[in-house]
């Protein structure tokens, strides 16, 4: 059923989006490769599960957990990791090393803490919330899946715009061609950067919430693999064009689903290791991106 | 020490091949190259090597040499596409190196095994071997560090245009470093499976990336001391601490962080430079002391 897996597809595309916008958009603009995303992502949905765990929530407030969670844990990795190693680096270089094991090393800690207290299995939530099937024309879809594509498509466009319209977002990319002269123009970066980490780890949050309600439990596990899915999109469509992120996600989940409609599936992570080689071999600024990546 | 040994066994030896794996990241790295592609090769060099003794029926050290070739040469053919890459592109496309070789392994078949893994392959590896090819391993590393030649490659690391005015092949010796770090690999990753007898699909994954990453970050990038240091820290440290062996995972990940914010250059920086500052201490007291004599 050809339909069947485009929306499918469009499904999965719309996850990886959601999970990518927050990591392209830091590192696009304030170039900060985010390693602790992924546990981001998992640590929100694994708090709103603790919390339903107690009480039984509808769907909105089990997102917002999972937002509000990943948002403080996003601002407290740039203010308690990111800055402090900024401050201390004597060049961008070292800088981007340090911040990279720095995050890994982040990243360890909410997964540890997931997997002891889940011992390593999945979980998910306990919510009124119940997802209708939907069937027209032969087409299976659930309530989740329409309010994952609508949600994934409205932030991606949203968030495009902002950055090309709106006066800080034009301060980001000013930041993200040249940090020190945008500092000179008056661009405030250490309070732009924490807001920045804060909406990346808000829709890491949002994410992770969709994610758990889409597939019923998710492993802790989940986060890192996504991440490396996540630096493929950017790859693929370009650093710092938001535009290339929605294109690159859409086209990872479509070439995916191929692989696993073809009976492939143990293939299906090769395709994103391999589109990482391909793009930076063959057109190393992505499909979109302007920027050219540093060479030595 | 005999009693001692025979307890600690598998300490010593996982110990010296963490080495030789936390080896093979950090000979890039201090060439500046930013590679994790050590780990792809420590895969490959460790079902190359199982591979031979389960289906070619070799003996071990053959099947050893051919995981070290193997993976040195697919290193190598790495470096020669990736190298144009830096910095973080580079770090991410040897780490999807590294899981691709796993996803290969996956799908070997028989093989590889699939994802089971494969079984069976035991070579005669004794603890004296392994010390016999870490030795090795690490002379030939100190001897790049000594003298003319570890300056040039700290040249090469710290500032590759000044190092290109002084008429130092860049280029080549970032090659090199990846021959010699999928040799290291393939090593680390022979030796380990042999000693084992079986390596899974699930063993080449991201945490290993990790593993050798926090070793060389905590005991200090620059030198193999720091290496050595790091992989001792690591394999020892739950067997001391066994109070925190509960929270062993988030502990390490706070050690993590706090080495990447605050000892960028490792334990082996902090003590080279509280050695450096006692002895700028004696040597003006020494002064010191000279100055009043004469007056």
């Amino acid at each position: 059923m050809p339909v069947q897996d485009v929306l499918n597809a469009a499904t999965l595309g719309s996850i990886y989006l959601l999970f990518t916008l927050g990591m392209a958009l830091v590192w696009g603009t304030i170039g900060i490769l985010n390693f602790a995303h992924g546990a981001t992502f998992m640590f929100s949905a694994f708090i709103a599960h603790v919390v339903t765990k107690q009480v039984e929530l509808p769907f909105l407030p089990v997102v917002a957990i999972a937002v509000v969670v990943g948002a403080v844990m996003s601002t407290l990795t740039q203010l308690l990791a990111f800055q402090p190693i900024l401050k201390r680096s004597k060049n961008q270089h070292a800088a981007e090393m340090r911040i990279l094991i720095g995050g890994i090393g982040v990243a360890a800690i909410p997964l540890a803490l997931a997997q002891r207290y889940t011992r390593s299995s999945p979980f998910g939530f306990q919510s009124t919330y119940d997802a209708q099937v939907y069937e027209f024309l032969g087409l299976r879809i659930t309530t989740t899946a329409v309010i994952i594509i609508v949600t994934g498509l409205t932030i991606g466009v949203a968030l495009t715009i902002w950055l090309r319209r709106s006066r800080q977002g034009l301060a980001l990319r000013a930041i993200g061609v040249d940090a020190e002269t945008s500092a000179g123009m008056g661009v405030n970066r250490p309070a732009l950067a924490l807001g920045t980490m804060a909406v990346a780890g808000g829709l890491a949050g949002l994410a992770g919430a969709l994610l758990t309600f889409q597939l019923g439990a998710i492993a802790p596990e989940t986060g890192d693999i996504l991440l490396i899915k996540a630096f493929a999109i950017v790859v693929l469509g370009g650093l710092g064009s938001m535009l290339g992120t929605v294109l690159g996600a859409y086209i990872l989940a479509a070439a995916e689903t191929f692989v696993v409609v073809m009976n492939w599936g143990t293939w299906v992570n090769a395709v994103s290791f391999g589109l990482i080689f391909l793009i930076l071999l063959v057109r190393p600024q992505g499909l979109l991106g302007r920027k050219e990546v540093r060479r030595t | 020490m005999s009693d001692w040994y025979a307890m600690n066994v598998v300490l010593v030896q996982t110990t010296l091949t963490t080495l030789l794996l936390a080896l093979s990241i950090q000979v890039p790295l201090r060439f500046g190259v930013f590679s994790f592609a050590g780990v792809g090769a420590f895969g490959i060099g460790g079902y190359t090597a199982a591979m031979a003794m389960v289906h070619g029926e070799w003996t071990t050290w053959p099947a050893v040499l051919l995981g070290m070739v193997v993976a040195g040469v697919c290193t190598f053919a790495l470096g020669l596409v990736v190298q144009r890459l830096s910095g973080l592109y580079m770090g991410m496309a040897t780490i999807a190196f590294t899981l691709i070789v796993s996803v290969l392994a996956v799908n070997g078949g028989d093989w590889t095994g699939g994802p089971m893994g494969l079984y069976g392959a035991i070579g005669e590896i004794t603890t004296t071997h392994i010390v016999i090819a870490v030795l090795v391993v690490v002379a030939a590393l100190a001897w790049t560090e000594l003298g003319g030649l570890g300056r040039k490659v700290d040249t090469v690391r710290e500032d590759p245009e000044l190092a290109n005015a002084l008429g130092i092949n860049v280029n080549g010796y970032r090659r090199l470093s990846f021959l010699v770090s999928g040799l290291i690999g393939g090593l680390a990753g022979a030796i380990t499976t042999l000693l084992r007898s079986t390596i899974t699909p699930a063993e080449v994954n991201f945490h290993l990336v990790i593993l050798a990453l926090t070793a060389i970050v905590v005991g200090g990038a620059r030198s193999w001391v720091g290496a050595l240091i790091g992989a001792i820290i690591f394999v020892w440290l739950p067997t001391f601490l066994s109070f925190v062996q509960e929270w062993e995972k988030v502990a390490y990940g706070f050690i993590v962080a706090a080495a990447a914010i605050y000892l960028p250059n490792g334990v082996l920086g902090v003590a080279k430079d509280l050695w450096h500052k006692v002895r700028t201490r004696e040597e003006r007291a020494q002064v010191a002391a000279a100055l009043t004599k004469e007056s």
